[in-house]
């Protein structure tokens, strides 16, 4: 199974994009979280403010489906 | 009733049809955190003719404070940040009452700075007392004009919880916040202007586009984004209503 993460802010520099500037092609195992995908490939999930998908926003325990595209927010605290 | 003087001061934004200037003279508006969003917001709130502005900051005024805190100036580097923008508030519109609250924001004192207020604008710099101020949004049932900045990336919503989403309902309460977060200036400009636009719409009842929403901004790629933030069935502030 193959999903797309994006990412924003700073979070793209741990991400690694390897499609185009946003996104990294990710293979993954049925079944397998968000929580546990972004552990796989070296994202600590505390580095994930929110992620979304379908202009939605997606929880990380959610399990995605193949070839789904889901965006990655950094914390984001200044003002 | 608005004087012949506010009438003229008014009066492009009069043209507008829905526009009710009354209404926005009658309302108070919480501003806590003088930055770079506060700044923004405060000023365009207090053109636009909110009658009351409550302004919260304990901080003073910094040099380095002044590529994005349009509130101030080089005079004002040393000074109390609610008193410059007082002043300046004073200055640009002097029909706008200014209540000054030269204090950080804390737990204590959350309930009584927001009781009374039509709308909270978050001009906050770290993400604890953003938590604080929206569990007493969601206490006083307040709706909450969410902003925060990081380099050239924003966020801006609207909370109204229970009737919406909150922001621990958004991110998780225990992600922590850097010290001296990069920020390009225009983007705390940006976000605090949607901000007090979000406010105004609010106060003259009109669609509010990012209720229950979030906007995402990215300077960069000047990319909008705009996301549905549903509420979580186990978010420790909003779940239990």
């Amino acid at each position: 199974m193959v999903i797309f993460l994006k990412a924003g802010g700073e979070l793209r520099t741990k991400l690694n994009p390897d499609v185009d500037f946003y996104t990294r092609r990710v293979e993954t195992k049925e079944g397998q979280s968000l929580r546990d995908i972004l552990i796989g490939i070296g994202i600590n999930p505390a580095f994930v403010a929110f992620a979304y998908r379908d202009d939605k926003v997606t929880r990380l325990d959610y399990v995605p489906l193949d070839g789904e595209v889901i965006t990655l927010q950094p914390p984001v605290s200044g003002g | 009733m608005l004087s012949n003087e506010e009438k003229e001061r008014y009066s492009r934004q009069m043209l507008i049809p829905g526009w009710d200037q009354e209404r926005l003279k009658q309302a108070t508006v919480l501003i806590v955190g003088l930055g770079g969003l506060g700044s923004a917001s405060a000023l365009y709130l207090a053109a636009a003719g909110i009658g009351r502005l409550r302004l919260c900051d304990g901080d003073t005024v910094g040099r380095s404070d002044l590529n994005r805190q349009t509130l101030y100036s080089e005079s004002s580097i040393g000074l109390s940040k609610v008193d410059e923008a007082g002043r300046r508030i004073a200055d640009l519109n002097p029909s706008v009452a200014v209540e000054k609250f030269n204090i950080f924001l804390d737990s204590q004192n959350a309930g009584k700075l927001a009781e009374g207020c039509q709308v909270i604008v978050d001009g906050l710099d770290n993400l604890e007392s953003r938590f604080v101020l929206n569990k007493e949004s969601f206490r006083q049932r307040i709706p909450f004009v969410y902003g925060a900045v990081h380099g050239w990336l924003g966020y801006v919503g609207l909370f109204l919880a229970p009737q919406t989403a909150c922001l621990a309902c958004l991110m998780h309460p225990d992600l922590v916040s850097r010290d001296r977060v990069p920020v390009a200036g225009i983007t705390p400009g940006t976000i605090g202007l949607i901000q007090a636009n979000e406010a105004i719409k609010w106060i003259l009842g009109r669609t509010a586009s990012l209720l229950g929403r979030l906007l995402i901004y990215d300077g960069t790629d000047l990319s909008f984004e705009i996301i549905s933030v549903e509420k979580n069935p186990a978010c420790p502030v909003c779940s239990k209503a």
